[in-house]
């Protein structure tokens, strides 16, 4: 398997000195973090960035993790934001920055490009390197690395398990089991959507081998000592993550409500989307077409030919992951990272056959490499402006399909607006009162305020200096709010907060 | 006996004024486009916020023989070179909401002109910014000149601009949501020919849209 089943065509991991190959690893690696990193800080923190930086601000208070199935995801996250972010200094909720929470995740996205540096064996050096290129650059994979929630560390979790798992299998190793049962574990701990890709990988490892690599003998492939490992490395490190370190047993309990509640979500919960969404969402762009288009002919390649390399492995893989995820009505953007993995590995191949097409057709050999460079070179002007326009300069722009339902760039002038009218009016610690249903990101915005009270709509709130109410909300105060000026900010596209402040004398 | 015949003279003197005003007022009516968004943002009813519109805006009367001035009269703007769309939309008639009806100007402080060919009296003046989705446009002032530059015989007939971004002086009107009804001026008449309206940005992002601007008035005689 791997290595005698390796498309002919493709660059062997023997042909390029190990050296070499980690030195290329390692410098598109140090690429992608200079694309991800500037203003990393400069978007709008969205409602989930909110919640995961809030959770890290109880962790940071003393408090452990407690897990809620209902409304929050697993602890990993903030597991490896907490040291991150107290290494830079945070003590405390309101010393939280932007750009220190999202570090996490943008450290999470370069280890993925540096896994594709340890998958030259199962795939080859050049689709390697060309999907680590694509993994740096592109618009998707960057614009979510930037992005404070699970779904780059889900994506790093999910990647490592393909390789450890396709190495457990092929030196029939137990540590490189243990290793694919830790990263099955921190995917749990991720998301529960998890449950979905260890569906997709199992349902696509059988497919593989019945049809790829027919029928094969399995005892070839694992051990039972390996496999034994596997589940007591995935059982203790799930444990271990959802009691926190042992401080809230009730975590492994809640457990149990995970599949009923993410069974709930995926009708929807107002995310409902077509079926082609996601197809609709990778191939939007200028550069999301032509990387799509080269993924799909090495996917229908490999698939016509029940290709044995792990090529043929990942395209099961891809079409089950898209079959469930289109099916499913519930639909987020950042839900297409997922897809990025096989994508990237997929159009990394499509260009290095396009490459050595002239081995075949040698008459022709001048103009394929030409176009091939073409290619190349449109590829890397379309990643480059998409990236520009969709990370860079319409980070929260609703025109922008990354950013959904995001907090507005107008929300960013409410604490400044609320700082210069309490000093305006000589409050030196204003109460502020927010009364709304779903007052998320507010408590983010407001951190930096010690006297800040949070009401439904319904309940009596205190007195205070400023309100902030939904519009809804803001019906209901009558006339509390009688000496008091509103102002508008936008939460999130069409929706909108009023700021009451003190109605000049 | 005396209360009766003071009774009666008030009735009289209300059922003149009425019939006066009868002859010389009519309502303004306007076409208005669909509604885009489904539940309109929820109305505000405190004191000092602009009332909501339940339903259909309250009547607005006009001296009868008022017309839609601005229609396909020239505009200018501080930003002659929209991202989308083009000045000339602003006074086209469509107020359809969706994309390809509006005009978007560039980020921040931003003003269009209309020319109305000649001085006139105007009475109302509805903007339409922006209807598919809530949204409150900043800083909205709209002023009324017969100098073109307007630096002379100024008339500010509306301005919600209260940090007075625009420079224009601090203004007392209020903040008010986008809606497919458009926002209705009163301008009590005042003369002028040209009609200069600012905003600053919305609460959605820094743009400026306009999707239809209506000036209605009498050429001044």
């Amino acid at each position: 398997m791997g290595q005698a089943g390796r498309l002919k065509w493709s660059i062997g991991p023997d042909e390029v000195p190990e050296w070499a190959r980690w030195a290329a690893f390692l410098l598109v690696a140090l690429l992608g973090l200079a694309i991800r990193l500037p203003q990393l800080g400069a978007r709008p923190m969205h409602t989930d960035e909110a919640i995961n930086a809030f959770i890290v601000g109880q962790l940071l208070a003393g408090e452990s993790f407690r897990y809620d199935p209902q409304d929050r995801h697993g602890p990993v996250l903030a597991a490896f934001a907490l040291p991150l972010v107290r290494i830079q200094g945070a003590k405390a909720f309101s010393d939280l920055t932007e750009s220190e929470l999202r570090l996490t995740t943008v450290l999470s996205g370069t280890v993925t490009i540096l896994l594709f540096g340890a998958s030259v064996e199962m795939f080859g050096f050049a689709p390697c390197l060309i999907a680590a290129l694509l993994f740096a650059t592109a618009p998707l994979p960057v614009y979510y690395d930037r992005y404070f929630i699970h779904e780059s560390l889900f994506a790093a979790a999910t990647f490592g398990l393909i390789l450890t798992a396709w190495r457990a299998c092929k030196k029939r190793s137990t540590a490189q089991a243990a290793l694919a049962a830790a990263c099955a574990a921190l995917m749990l701990a991720c998301k529960e959507t998890a449950f979905l890709h260890l569906f997709a990988l199992a349902a696509a490892a059988f497919v593989f081998w019945r049809w790829n690599l027919r029928g094969r003998s399995p005892s070839g492939l694992w051990r039972p000592k390996a496999a034994l490992a596997g589940v007591a490395v995935f059982l203790l490190l799930s444990v271990i993550l959802f009691s926190w370190f042992g401080s809230n047993w009730k975590a492994l309990a809640a457990l149990l409500q995970a599949v009923p509640n993410l069974l709930a979500r995926a009708g929807g919960e107002g995310h409902q989307k077509p079926f082609w969404y996601f197809t609709q969402l990778l191939t939007g762009g200028l550069s999301g077409g032509l990387i799509s288009v080269l993924a799909l002919i090495s996917f229908f390649r490999t698939t016509r030919k029940r290709d044995s390399s792990a090529f043929g492995f990942l395209a099961f893989y891809a079409l089950f992951l898209a079959v469930i995820y289109s099916l499913i009505p519930y639909k987020t953007p950042w839900l297409a990272l997922n897809f990025w993995l096989p994508i990237a590995l997929f159009a990394g191949l499509g260009i290095e056959l396009l490459w050595r097409m002239p081995a075949k057709y040698s008459a022709f050999r001048i103009p394929i490499r030409a176009v091939c460079i073409a290619v190349g070179a449109a590829l890397a002007v379309l990643v480059a402006h998409d990236t520009r326009q969709r990370v860079f300069l319409h980070a929260a722009d609703e025109t922008n399909p990354y950013a959904y339902a995001h907090t507005s760039e107008d929300l960013l002038g409410l604490p400044a607006e609320i700082e210069r009218l309490a000093h305006q009016d000589a409050f030196a610690a204003p109460r502020i009162a927010v009364i709304a249903a779903d007052p998320w990101p507010l408590p983010w915005y407001l951190r930096h305020f010690s006297e800040v009270g949070f009401w439904q709509p319904g309940q009596t709130p205190g007195k205070a200096d400023f309100y902030l109410t939904s519009t809804e909300a803001a019906d209901e105060l009558g006339d509390q709010l009688q000496d008091f000026r509103p102002d508008f900010f936008g939460l999130r596209p069409g929706v909108l907060i009023v700021l009451w402040a003190p109605a000049p004398k | 006996m005396k209360f009766f015949l003071s009774t009666i003279s008030v009735s009289a003197v209300l059922l003149l004024s009425a019939a006066g005003f009868a002859q010389n007022q009519v309502v303004l009516k306007t076409q208005l486009p669909a509604p885009l968004f489904v539940g309109t943002p929820a109305p505000l009813n405190v004191p000092n916020l602009e009332p909501p519109m339940r339903g259909k805006r309250p009547d607005f009367y006009i001296p009868s023989g008022t017309i839609n001035l601005a229609r396909n009269k020239k505009v200018t703007s501080s930003d002659n070179n929209p991202d989308v769309g083009t000045l000339d939309m602003i006074v086209d008639g469509d107020k359809d909401g969706n994309e390809g009806s509006w005009v978007e100007l560039g980020p921040g402080k931003q003003w269009v002109q209309i020319d109305l060919a000649r001085s006139a009296n105007i009475y109302a003046v509805l903007i339409w910014h922006f209807h598919s989705q809530a949204r409150v446009y900043r800083d909205v002032a709209v002023q009324v000149s017969d100098d073109p530059t307007f630096r002379s015989g100024v008339t500010t007939i509306f301005n919600n601009d209260f940090h007075n971004d625009l420079g224009l002086g601090a203004g007392k009107d209020l903040n008010y949501i986008e809606t497919y009804q458009g926002k209705l001026i009163d301008a009590k008449g005042v003369k002028g020919r040209y009609i200069r309206l600012f905003s600053n940005g919305n609460t959605s992002n820094k743009l400026n849209h306009y999707i239809e601007v209506e000036v209605w008035g009498k050429p001044a005689a």
